[in-house]
């Protein structure tokens, strides 16, 4: 299984076709694009601030990744996450995957989305107002 | 040991990373009883973090040395 896992800025338009080496086994290929909402805790944001362990997230995807190889059987898995800050409508997470058959493909990015956001140290640290200042956070 | 805060335990410790230097090895409970001493409004989030040590999740039993990179992982909110 190919896994390419990019965190940072500027990544997220980086999607990348599916590798030659895979056209004739691949018969699915399935994407998750993470928008940010235009509200946060009930108030109107125009941005989201992430933050991130980057090497420890960079590996627990991996890791993420290749445990759940073991049951939902796949080619590649392509994972970017942005940090830095995210304005409303853009993505902040981008996940593709593709497998033989869909049913591999819909469960590594369904089931890699639960434990993203259980156990890969990312953050949302912040948010913006709709006029760019920081609204008061609370962890 | 090279300590390191995220989110809103930067604010906390009142920094990003911190040394700190012992000798041979401690488990969680010590550490912890370390970082409280140095950092005090830790204690709040305490229940909530975890350790990773050298970019990996810590696990009962895990034992850390002077030489680890240690991180305190509050709740994560990817995505």
């Amino acid at each position: 299984m190919i896994i390419e896992i990019s965190i940072g800025s500027d990544f997220i338009n980086t999607r990348k076709p599916l590798p030659k080496s895979l056209i004739g086994n691949t018969g699915a290929v399935v994407e998750f694009t993470g928008i940010v909402r235009g509200k946060e805790s009930g108030l109107p944001i125009s941005a989201l601030v992430y933050e991130a362990y980057q090497p420890m997230a960079e590996q627990t995807m991996r890791t993420i990744i290749e445990e759940l190889g073991q049951r939902h059987a796949c080619h590649f898995v392509h994972v970017i996450h942005q940090i830095g800050t995210v304005p409303v409508g853009e993505a902040a997470v981008y996940i593709v995957a593709g497998a033989t058959h869909r049913a591999a493909a819909l469960g590594m990015v369904g089931d890699f989305m639960d434990r993203l956001k259980q156990d890969v140290p990312i953050w949302k640290t912040g948010a913006l107002d709709t006029s760019g200042h920081p609204l008061p956070t609370t962890p | 040991m090279r300590i390191l805060f995220f989110a809103h335990l930067k604010k906390a410790a009142g920094c990003a990373s911190a040394e700190i230097h012992f000798s041979g090895e401690i488990d969680a409970e010590m550490l912890w009883q370390r970082l409280l001493s140095d950092y005090p409004d830790l204690a709040q989030y305490r229940a909530s973090v975890r350790f990773a040590r050298n970019n990996t999740y810590a696990i009962t039993g895990t034992r850390f040395s002077d030489t680890d990179e240690v991180a305190l992982i509050p709740p994560v909110s990817g995505g």
